[in-house]
């Protein structure tokens, strides 16, 4: 039945010696994992699993037809080429691309033990479903039990509606519940768990309290789900893709490629890290930290464990990294219109790097209030970077179509407070009075 | 992988908006770039975008890494790299950007869509001598010195010799090391070949139609340069009447009013006519309409023409219709029932814009 199945590709009896070879490094270099299960496929094949953010047995809609179409033909036409995918599961799904070269396939094997151990110690991932395969599998399940008793359209246009909101999440929420539940004395004790406001759990928040059909409460519930699975993959992706590529380079080198590999290697290793001008490559830039980490003398195994991209680079960010790195923060210069160069002063450069990492990299929304009207009273914790605002007015439309009751947000453009409401499908925009101007800083 | 073909199906009628029209509006095109110095290609993918919060595009800027003075502009090529904010949701998904050379991307073409190099026309096989840098000797001049082959023998030969410390990466290349470039001469089928683009303007062939109509000529002028060393490209419009023009011209005119397909094909057996001798040139005549056509009386002259004059005359015919909210498609049944059994007409279909390789396909699939 399931897909991953029926495509599975055993591994060529020499890639399965290299398996077990790369793993036994692995493991003697003191990375641990979740037993690896390599899959080999077909690259027409992984971009199909990739489409579907790496669950074969995900539930069907257009929008991974749609991500699949990208993949396809960015393969097809030569631009761009998947190597491998890794799940966060137990045990670690890892599918191998059929045509890639043998030395290829030996970086992708050493590369996939970083992630695995990276996802078994990351306290962020440490709340994640393990055995998401399954869970991805039964949520597909419930949206097609919908699907029968509804129609594809009915359902498809709730999934939608629930998908708009999908990121209106905590992103510290599921470690705060793993730590409370692991520490909790009596797992018989009745928990809390309702939502209420304040709270940025807002998808959270409409699964219990929006006036919805069981069906959709179901729907909203499991889109919640894969929403938090997925959280901290990026919130720690230069982590998580650093301290793969830190450590494929080290088994590799250490004696799992034969001479004539080392050039292939040096190639394919030098594309995937490669920095186009003027821009950070998360990979690039994870890989730099755990090398500077070492060179500091950190431990950089309880670095993993404990952070997240945007602690990490607090912690590890200074004069001489920046330096070393020459980064930089660039900004539009508003009379040529071009991006420039603006500062080299490591400061600015980290406090930019967190700002574009704080919050899971999403805009920080939180639920204040639902007023005596029954009106959902949002605010944008505005940290400078303005909201998109006609996205966010379509968006309102869908959170009051979710919650059957008028929908407003406060948030700014360029330094002036706005509200939009929204009302029976309608967003009307508000002005706000400035609160009253800070004394001036010196620049 | 079946799964996934439903998805991308159901993806596909949204986007020719048979079902699900509320998702109309969030539909827009995105372009995937691939770059062969100063060009850029573009393969559009179309893209649906359910509404987020999310911050707005024109941030004031970011991080960067790499040289520069302060207030220097940076370079701006890059498209669609993810900043660090943006993260995607898939674990290690790792996607490798390539540049492609205009003759790679041939290559890649003509490997996707399966096409096979085109045969020498009749008996004229001026063997030119396509001399080519692409063999490898041991000896040679330095300026043909190939620095990679001979970095990779000076690195095996270090690593066979135990010389090589990973911690210190260090390869000597010596005299025996080195490799050079060799000259290898290639027959090359035919040295020349002219193409015709011809599309009708009238006011039927809206904006989509004409894009559709230049990323195909754009794919069938660089399939057909890798196969011949010297191109003409010549573009002919025509609404009921027909005219030479540059390239720019082409895309970007827009006539109206009615359409006599003859009046192009006329054009296009006077230039072949008194430019381009069938025996010193392979002949490629492209026609895109709407498969409108004035009076199924121009319909027959079309087809007149084309039987007694141009088709001996050139190596294949194609002619490729383009759906448009207007046109009747009549044109292209016309021109199989007549002249369908003749192998050198190819005709095709593309009614948005995931046709064009099936097309392309059909156009050069023959290899004549």
């Amino acid at each position: 039945m399931s897909l991953a199945r029926r495509n599975s590709g055993e591994l060529a009896p020499h890639l399965r010696h290299w398996a077990e070879r790369i793993e036994h490094v692995a493991r003697a270099v003191k990375l641990d994992f979740f037993p690896l299960d390599f899959q080999l496929l077909d690259a027409a094949d992984v971009n199909g699993i990739a489409a579907y953010g790496g669950f074969p047995v995900r539930y069907p809609s257009w929008r991974f037809g749609m991500e699949f179409e990208r993949l396809d033909k960015s393969y097809t036409w030569g631009l761009s080429k998947i190597y491998e995918l890794v799940i966060n599961n137990d045990p670690v799904v890892a599918y191998l691309v059929r045509s890639n070269s043998d030395s290829e396939q030996k970086l992708v094997m050493a590369h996939v033990c970083g992630h695995a151990d990276f996802f078994k110690h990351n306290c962020w991932f440490a709340a994640t479903d393990r055995h998401m395969l399954d869970t991805m599998a039964t949520h597909a399940t419930k949206i097609r039990r919908s699907t029968d008793r509804f129609g594809l359209e009915t359902v498809e246009r709730f999934l939608d509606l629930a998908l708009s909101v999908e990121n209106l999440l905590d992103p510290y929420l599921p470690l705060r519940a793993h730590l409370r539940r692991t520490r909790e004395p009596d797992p018989d004790l009745p928990r809390v768990t309702r939502t209420a406001a304040p709270t940025y759990d807002i998808v959270g928040f409409l699964v219990e309290n929006a006036p919805l059909e069981a069906w959709q409460r179901e729907i909203l519930a499991l889109v919640r789900a894969e929403a938090y699975y997925f959280q901290p993959q990026r919130m720690t992706r230069i982590m998580n893709e650093g301290w793969a590529s830190f450590w494929h380079s080290r088994i590799l080198t250490g004696g799992v490629l034969d001479a004539s590999e080392i050039v292939d290697f040096a190639d394919c290793h030098s594309g995937a890290t490669l920095q186009s001008p003027g821009r950070v490559n998360p990979y690039k830039l994870g890989i730099e930290l755990w090398r500077y980490a070492e060179e500091r003398g950190e431990d950089i195994f309880r670095l993993r464990r404990i952070h997240n991209d945007a602690s990490l680079l607090d912690e590890l960010i200074d004069e001489g990294f920046v330096a070393r790195e020459q980064l930089f923060v660039f900004g539009r210069n508003t009379r040529s219109g071009k991006n420039e160069v603006q500062d080299r002063d490591w400061r600015k450069v980290k406090t930019r790097l967190l700002a574009d990492l704080a919050w899971g990299g999403l805009p920080q929304i939180e639920l204040v209030e639902v007023d005596s009207d029954r009106e959902l009273v949002l605010a944008h914790h505005h940290d400078g970077r303005d909201l998109q605002l006609a996205k966010a007015a379509d968006t309102l439309v869908r959170l009051e179509a979710l919650w059957k009751a008028p929908v407003r947000l406060e948030t700014l453009e360029d330094g002036q407070p706005k509200r939009l409401r929204c009302e029976r499908g309608e967003v009307r925009v508000e002005e706000l009075a400035k609160p009253a101007d800070k004394p001036a800083q010196p620049s | 992988m079946f799964r996934i073909e439903a998805d991308r199906a159901r993806f596909r009628e949204i986007v020719r908006g048979r079902i699900r029209s509320d998702l109309k509006k969030y539909l827009s095109t995105a372009e995937l770039i691939a770059k062969h110095g100063e060009r850029a290609v573009s393969v559009p993918v179309p893209q649906i975008e359910l509404p987020h919060f999310q911050f707005g595009e024109n941030q004031k800027g970011g991080v960067g890494q790499g040289p520069g003075q302060k207030g220097e502009a940076l370079d701006e090529g890059g498209q669609g790299e993810e900043g660090v904010g943006a993260a995607g949701d898939s674990e290690g998904r790792h996607i490798l950007e390539v540049e492609v050379e205009l003759a790679e991307l041939a290559e890649m073409l003509g490997r996707e869509l399966e096409l096979p190099r085109i045969q020498p026309r009749g008996k004229r096989e001026i063997q030119s001598d396509g001399g080519r840098y692409s063999g490898i000797r041991n000896s040679g001049p330095d300026s043909l010195r190939h620095f990679r082959r001979t970095y990779r023998q000076a690195l095996k030969r270090t690593i066979a010799a135990g010389e090589w410390d990973p911690q210190h990466p260090r390869v000597v290349p010596e005299r025996d090391d080195f490799r050079f470039r060799a000259r290898r001469s290639q027959p090359v089928p035919d040295s020349s070949a002219v193409i015709f683009h011809m599309m009708d303007v009238s006011g039927s062939m809206g904006r989509e139609q004409k894009e559709i109509v230049r990323i195909e000529a754009f794919w069938i002028d660089t399939w057909l340069r890798s196969q011949y060393q010297n191109i003409e490209v010549v573009y002919i419009v025509h609404d009921a009447l027909a005219k030479q023009v540059d390239h720019d011209a082409f895309f970007h005119l827009r006539e109206s009013g009615g359409t006599k397909i003859s009046s192009a094909y006329e054009l296009c057996l006077k230039l072949i006519q008194e430019h381009f001798r069938p025996e010193d040139w392979n002949i490629y005549p492209f026609h895109y309409s709407d498969g409108d056509n004035w009076s199924a009386r121009d319909t027959e002259r079309c087809i007149t023409l084309l039987r007694d004059e141009i088709l001996p005359r050139v190596n294949q015919f194609c002619y490729g219709q383009v759906k448009s909210a207007y046109g009747s498609g009549q044109f292209k049944k016309d021109l199989d029932d007549a002249l369908g059994s003749d192998e050198r007409v190819v005709t095709s279909s593309v009614a948005e814009r995931g046709d064009i390789a099936q097309a392309i396909r059909a156009f050069l699939g023959k290899g004549r």
